[in-house]
């Protein structure tokens, strides 16, 4: 049963990884607006991009 | 016979390309397949086609999108170059790049998303755009050199999403940073409780069936350094309340929690060090983690109702101004903002504009609507030489107006400056759980010292433990979960409904309430003047909104507004004469028709029979101007132009005197207008007043909030600035639908619904809330007493209180969540808009 002195500071090492991970998602503001992102994943490009090249763009800007 | 307007709406069977209503039998174009409802949807459709994104409106049927049709300013959006406008909502990413949040209106699905963020693939220097469905902000991120912010606008605004600087952004990027450190908290306490039930559960187990020493020390100390962030990081936040509440002499519900989580950790510690007893570091972890669970979700749901007023607030009030450079009515405009303006100043103000400044007319005429600022239904002519006064819409032609003054030496100006007086002067009402704890610390103390002596010849050991066990487990953890879990609970639900709730204490007010206090113009009546009668044929009705379309008079647009759409007109018309203060005639389909008052259809040769007379007579008797229609030399229909009551007023009012409330209007509007709306609605002549100043309102709350002999809170419910000091000042302030940014700023209630049928529901809401609540307390107060029962007579160990703690938690949560505090009127709601299906 000794393991358990190197599984136990082991296992809480991996825990604290991952707290770590969460703090630093939470600090970063990935949970700070948790609508959009539940949306946005559907936008997946099925279809060619807009017609709109990015050097003639300027031309469609409303002046 | 008097017949409602809505009802005789010829629509055609297409339906609009871009918002999916129906297309009015007028505009339909025979040879368009695409057709459109109004001007704003063929534009956005237009631009959205020549973008290539077409798979918006697939995207719309996929998310079953609600569209409304879609509204272009058309402005220039020029003030949002400059850079002072820009810092309130800018940050600057490196050399040559900005990051600007914009709050657009009419954000409202999936699709929204989708189009706005697609902005980068058509507009040079636009690096990214990230859109909050919820709060409709844009955090644009775009490149100076390449590009300007007013380019930007333009093309949102023409995509049918009206941009505004974000202006609450600093306060709110201030919360948001608050709400991660809460957030991280709450997952380091969450995460270290649940290692701590596996440690401490190894250590129970050792106590029934044996454990080597070694073993069990090394598990208790293990223990140790898991509970050490819980207490230092994730509890901090209890300790910081206790002590503060302590300092200023104030208990507050954290002090009870504080001293359990403190005496069972010092305790434990204890233990550890020495070596046996017990160790009660699985409770301080699990009670952290339960109340910072309830508490992230109440703050997550005050934090939606905030945002969403923030964002209405965001679109307010005088933005931007006209500027003319250079000589003369004509010369060319640039759009700057408020604050850029100097007296001396030329401005432009087209037509259904705010008026940005107070200043002088120096050409054009026009009508002018007060409403907003003094409570006056109807409009005011103006011309040459004429004042005209910030916050006040310009319902007529175009005007110039030179600027006497801008921003907060205006009239509207010094308004506000009261509202924030009023605010600042509101009295702190001390919170019923705050009383609650107060007596509940002293019981806990009490207590605390009976168990000490009576264990006390036991030994000094003993006694200790006891009181520990009884501090922990008589900690208020079911107590400080159900107000803030039934509090999140009704405040979503209110949000579904229509109603944000900017300040939870306002309903704990709302559950005793006195004298609710209405304002009557925008709040009781619609605060424009439509048709709110008509006698007559429909065709003849059809001629005379046709004529008036011709016209910008405030009666023309009565008309139009009544019909719905100002784009659903019928005819041509030809030869329109306009005679000023009188009415118009012209000729549409060979028919003269004239469109007036009396002296206008009798000049018109016309004879006004006595039928027509009494129709007029017992318009004019209800408060409504009448308006004659002449086809052709014979007078076929009048209509009863006013400030129409809201549908629900009526109702809305009676079911409150019913309930015992006394209500009374007070408005700004002529005192004769006010005692007419105050007669339909059967209130006696003592609770409507009329020709109230801002200030005179405001005087009148506080001398009834000073009154000793008053039962309850008292309510004011109002939409214009005028309103504003009195919102602050009342115990509740409610916002009506359609209010100016300063009325929601100084309310705790703001309506997203239409009317006031809201008011009804917000009391019931009120009164359910403070029934799940006061049931929650009993409950938990219940367990509370039990438990220091037992942990008194020395049953309680450490495992014992492990068991106890999650279940009566979990009864307070299931009992908070089942409950119907704000029904949600679905159907009702679904027609008449209000928030989307996200909630």
């Amino acid at each position: 049963m000794e393991a358990i002195f190197v599984l136990l500071p082991l296992a809480l090492l991996i825990a604290a990884i991952a707290v770590g991970f969460f703090i630093w998602a939470a600090r970063t503001g990935q949970f700070d607006d948790l609508d959009t992102p539940a949306v946005r994943i559907l936008f997946d490009d099925e279809e060619p991009p807009p017609r709109a090249a990015p050097d003639t763009s300027s031309r469609r800007v409303p002046r | 016979m008097s017949r409602s307007f809505a009802v005789h709406r010829p629509d055609s069977a297409a339906s609009c390309a871009h918002c999916g209503l129906a297309v009015p039998a007028g505009v339909v174009r025979e040879h368009d397949t695409d057709q459109f409802c109004c001007n704003g949807c063929r534009q956005v459709h237009t631009l959205i086609g020549e973008w290539g994104f077409g798979r918006y409106y697939r995207l719309v049927d996929q998310q079953r999108g609600r569209l409304e049709p879609a509204r272009v300013s058309g402005r220039s959006f020029e003030d949002f170059d400059d850079d002072r406008e820009q810092a309130t909502a800018t940050d600057q990413l490196g050399p040559d790049r900005r990051c600007t949040q914009l709050y657009l209106e009419g954000v409202h699905c999936a699709a929204c998303v989708w189009l706005v963020e697609k902005l980068p693939a058509v507009l040079a220097g636009v690096d990214e755009v990230r859109l909050n469905v919820g709060s409709g902000v844009a955090e644009i991120t775009w490149r100076p050199a390449r590009t300007r912010l007013s380019i930007i606008g333009r093309a949102l605004d023409r995509l049918g999403y009206t941009p505004h600087i974000h202006r609450a952004s600093r306060t709110q990027e201030a919360r948001r940073v608050e709400d991660r450190v809460a957030l991280a908290r709450l997952g380091v306490a969450v995460a270290c409780d649940m290692n701590l039930m596996f440690l401490q559960g190894a250590v129970y187990a050792g106590d029934y069936s044996g454990m080597a020493g070694r073993y069990y020390a090394f598990f208790r100390w293990f223990s140790l350094l898991v509970a050490i962030p819980v207490m230092l990081f994730s509890a901090k936040p209890f300790f910081r309340t206790a002590i503060a509440g302590l300092r200023t002499r104030v208990v507050h519900i954290d002090l009870p929690i504080a001293i359990g989580l403190a005496a069972a950790f010092a305790a434990s510690l204890f233990n550890t060090v020495r070596g046996s007893g017990p160790i009660w570091y699985d409770s301080v972890a699990m009670l952290t983690a339960a109340l910072l669970g309830a508490r992230q979700i109440q703050r997550s749901a005050q934090r939606m109702a905030l945002e969403r007023a923030d964002g209405l607030r965001g679109a307010a009030f005088l933005e931007f101004a006209r500027r003319l450079d250079g000589e003369g009515p004509d010369a060319p405009v640039v759009e700057v903002p408020v604050a850029a303006l100097l007296p001396g100043d030329r401005v432009e103000i087209r037509s259904g504009e705010l008026v940005p400044v107070d200043g002088v007319v120096l050409a054009g005429r026009s009508s002018i609507d007060n409403a907003v600022l003094t409570g006056e239904a109807g409009s005011q002519m103006v011309q040459e030489g004429d004042v005209v006064h910030a916050g006040s819409t310009n319902l007529g032609a175009r005007i110039v107006v030179r600027v006497d003054a801008a921003g907060e030496s205006t009239r509207v100006g010094a308004l506000l400056a009261i509202v924030q007086d009023a605010l600042a002067r509101k009295p702190h009402v001390l919170q019923k759980s705050d009383v609650l704890a107060r007596r509940f610390v002293q019981a806990l103390l009490g207590l605390a010292v009976i168990t000490g002596l009576a264990w006390l010849s036991n030994g000094p050991a003993v006694a200790i433990e006891r009181v520990v066990a009884l501090l922990v487990v008589a900690c208020p953890c079911a107590l400080g979960l159900s107000v803030p879990l039934a509090m999140s609970v009704a405040l979503l639900r209110a949000a579904r409904a229509g109603i944000f709730i900017k300040n939870p204490d306002a309903l704990e007010r709302l559950c005793n309430v006195d004298t609710v206090l209405l304002d009557k113009t925008g709040t009781l009546t619609q605060g424009r003047p439509t048709v709110a009668r008509w006698h007559g044929d429909d065709v003849v009705l059809q001629l005379a909104r046709s004529l008036e379309a011709e016209s910008c008079h405030a009666v023309a647009r009565a008309f139009l507004a009544s019909y719905g759409r100002a784009f659903a007109v019928v005819r041509s018309v030809s030869g329109v004469v306009e005679t000023a203060g009188q009415g118009m005639a012209g000729r549409i389909d060979g028919h003269e028709v004239r469109v007036g008052n009396r002296d206008h259809i009798v000049a018109g040769g016309a004879e006004i029979a006595a039928e027509w007379a009494a129709v007029a007579a017992a318009m004019v008797a209800d408060g409504m101007s009448p308006v004659f229609v002449a086809v052709d030399g014979c007078v076929a229909g009048v209509a009863g132009v006013g400030d129409a009551l809201r549908p629900d007023a009526l109702a809305t009012v009676g079911t409150l005197r019913r309930r015992g409330l006394r209500v009374r209007i007070l408005s700004g509007d002529h005192p004769g207008v006010v005692a007419r709306v105050g007669a339909a609605l059967g209130l006696p002549a003592e609770d409507v007043e009329g020709g109230l100043t801002p200030e005179a309102k405001r005087d009148i709350v506080s001398a009834l909030a000073a009154r000793p002999a008053r039962k309850g809170a008292i309510v004011m419910v109002g939409d214009g600035v005028n309103d504003a000091a009195a919102l602050a000042l009342a115990d509740v302030g409610i916002a009506v639908h359609g209010g100016t940014g300063a009325t929601m700023a100084a309310s705790d209630i703001v309506l997203t619904r239409e009317g006031v049928a809201p008011l009804v529901d917000i009391l019931d809401g009120a009164k359910r809330l403070r029934g799940v609540i006061r049931r929650n307390i009993a409950f938990s107060l219940l367990y509370n007493a039990g438990a220091s029962a037992m942990a008194m007579a020395g049953l309680v160990g450490p495992l014992m209180a492990a068991i106890m703690m999650p279940i009566s938690s979990l009864s307070v949560i299931l009992s908070s969540a089942i409950t119907r505090t704000f029904v949600w009127p679905g159907a009702r709601l679904r027609a008449g808009g209000g928030v989307q299906g996200r909630l």
